[in-house]
């Protein structure tokens, strides 16, 4: 097949989140300097405040987003063997988010949108904000259309048959997306661009806070997916061996994308307009979706092992040892499940309802989910595109060493900057402050570990830098004809012949999901329209 | 790679993981000590909020 234009689709989105993601990490590096209070002439609250809102955007909606689309469509059309349905309507996709992308960014970059990447009412931002960020969130969705429409057809020409792993998955994002979006759709929709439009006077905060928690979560495993996709259809062929099950990877799918979503209010734990009880149904859910979480980690390690003694590793751990740490793909993954280890610690304790009042607003947030999202998926985004690069372009990475080192600084970088910002939280230093005005004791104890944080985040821009040189290189390197790589999707040992139809089709989840959906949510927004609140007027820009 | 013979191949991709076993134990045993420790030993300590 002459997946050229695929090809292009595919690098295009690429190349934006990542030129997104480098201009964030240079923001990242000057906010822990500003923030140390270690330089005065750095010192600005509205400059802080302006590059945290844009390094937000940057990274959790633009690098991720277009990386999800490129990604998603180079699986689909690379497991289905089959072009890409109606690309022109994935280019119209694309121009409309990257539209989106330079609209937002205008008042961000101008400090009229400094409402942070949560934006939550009633801080305000530029209409155009709210534009720009609507335009992004629909040119995915019409990526998430193509991958469901795709999905159908193949399954229409090829009944009975099980759907390629990488599709499936990558079908359960799309699907989750368009569930997870619909939250902070009706929120911008309804309550901040009317504000900003001046055509309310007040809002709901508490409205405005229960829909942005409908996205909070599974926005998240929107953005983890790929990661875990490359988990289950690259690792186990890269590291030369088997994937342990197929059927588990599809279950831990499907509960990821059913159980990501009816559980957000643990976001909420310390707000006053959700009962109790709702918070507690939401909080034993989040328990509920640590599930797929520890069958990947299983099945991964699981297939890492066959791997590893199927390259001469003996004894209980000697496998480990003999996997190909050279390769770049298995050693992300080893470092990302390290991660994942320690993030997920955190994260049991933020979920956990009486401590979730000892670090909610601390700087223990911020330091989990950078562990979680900057480390152990943003980690397995460079190796996918290590991985994609050769393959999209044509032409061999031009430095796989180098690969090398970039993952192991960002590993040891993330390490530096995310265990200090945990202890930090403990200590009592809250989040969302641009400086430390009191002189006490207590916030004098804060600066080592402020010290460490900016070494860390050193170490996190060089790799970043690593990262986009050695892709420049490659994409800039002169062409070869002998380049005959092709991707390789990974398989269990016994090729799956047919699923059960549960665990091929999405019909059945999406209505388990719309279930879960009207009784988690149904009466704690439905209840602001019985019963008596008073707005709030904008504040902010 | 350290060439096996398919027979040997087969007893190893058939056989129960057992190395992924202990280490899950080890990663999920590892979780509850330190739960345990930081509301036992960080969290309570603390006292309500007066």
């Amino acid at each position: 097949m002459n997946d050229a234009a695929e090809r292009k689709l595919a690098l295009s989105h690429l190349w934006v989140a990542f030129i997104a993601f480098i201009l964030a990490c240079f923001m990242g590096e000057y906010q822990v300097l500003e923030r140390s209070g270690f330089v005065p002439a750095l010192e600005s609250p509205a400059v802080y405040f302006a590059s945290v809102s844009t390094h937000g955007v940057l990274m959790a909606f633009v690098l991720t987003t277009f990386f999800i689309m490129g990604f998603g469509y180079y699986t689909a059309t690379t497991s289905l063997k089959q072009p890409i349905w109606n690309i022109k309507l994935a280019w119209s996709g694309f121009w409309i988010s990257l539209l989106g992308t330079a609209m937002a960014a205008v008042p961000l970059l101008t400090g009229k949108a400094s409402v942070l990447y949560t934006f939550y009412l009633p801080m305000q931002a530029h209409v155009a904000f709210y534009f720009g960020a609507t335009l992004l969130v629909v040119g995915s969705w019409f990526w998430s259309a193509i991958m469901l429409v795709m999905f159908k057809q193949w399954k229409k020409a090829n009944p009975k048959k099980p759907v390629p792993l990488a599709m499936f998955a990558t079908t359960a994002n799309a699907l989750l997306w368009l569930w997870t979006s619909a939250g902070v759709a009706l929120l911008v929709l309804f309550q901040a661009i009317p504000l900003a439009m001046g055509w309310m006077d007040t809002v709901d905060p508490g409205l405005a806070r229960t829909l942005f928690a409908w996205t909070l979560h599974p926005i998240v495993y929107f953005w983890l997916i790929p990661a875990y996709t490359a988990f289950y259809v690259f690792v186990p062929k890269q590291a030369g061996g088997f994937l342990f099950s197929d059927e588990m990877a599809r279950m831990a799918f499907i509960v990821l994308a059913v159980f990501a979503l009816p559980i957000g209010f643990h976001h909420l734990y310390m707000d006053p307009e959700q009962a109790s009880g709702w918070k507690l149904l939401h909080g034993i859910g989040t328990f509920v979706v640590s599930i797929p979480t520890l069958v990947t980690g299983f099945t991964v390690i699981a297939s890492l092992e066959i791997a590893g003694r199927l390259r001469g590793g003996k004894d209980l751990f000697g496998w480990i040892g003999s996997l190909p740490w050279s390769n770049s793909m298995v050693l992300a993954v080893i470092l990302s499940l390290l991660m994942l280890i320690l993030g997920g610690f955190g994260g049991v304790v933020n979920a956990s309802y009486a401590m979730n009042a000892m670090i909610h607003n601390t700087a223990w947030v911020p330091g989990h989910f950078h562990l979680i999202f900057a480390g152990t998926t943003v980690i397995m985004y460079f190796a996918i595109a290590y991985y994609l690069w050769p393959l999209l372009l044509k032409k061999p990475l031009f430095s796989k060493q180098m690969a090398l080192v970039q993952l192991w600084t960002w590993f040891i970088g993330m390490g530096i900057l995310t265990t200090p910002w945990h202890v930090l939280g403990l200590l009592g230093q809250p989040r969302r402050i641009s400086s430390v005005v009191y002189n006490t004791l207590l916030t004098l104890a804060w600066k080592p570990y402020e010290l460490a944080m900016i070494f860390g985040g050193l170490i996190l821009l060089g790799s970043a830098c690593l990262f986009i040189y050695n892709l420049v290189k490659t994409q800039l390197a002169p062409s070869t004809e002998t380049f005959t790589e092709q991707v390789e999707y990974a398989e269990t040992y016994h090729p799956v012949a047919s699923v059960p139809e549960y665990l091929n089709d999405f019909k059945l989840w999406n209505r388990v999901i719309a279930v879960l959906m009207a009784i988690s949510f149904g009466v704690p927004i439905l209840q602001f329209f019985f019963m008596d609140t008073f707005g709030s007027p904008a504040w902010g820009y | 790679m350290n060439q096996i013979d398919e027979e040997e191949r087969k007893r190893i991709i058939e056989s129960s993981p057992v190395g992924t076993f202990a280490l899950m134990a080890m990663v999920v045993g590892s979780m509850v000590i330190a739960w345990l420790f930081l509301y036992f030993g960080v969290f309570i300590p603390r006292g309500g909020i007066n």
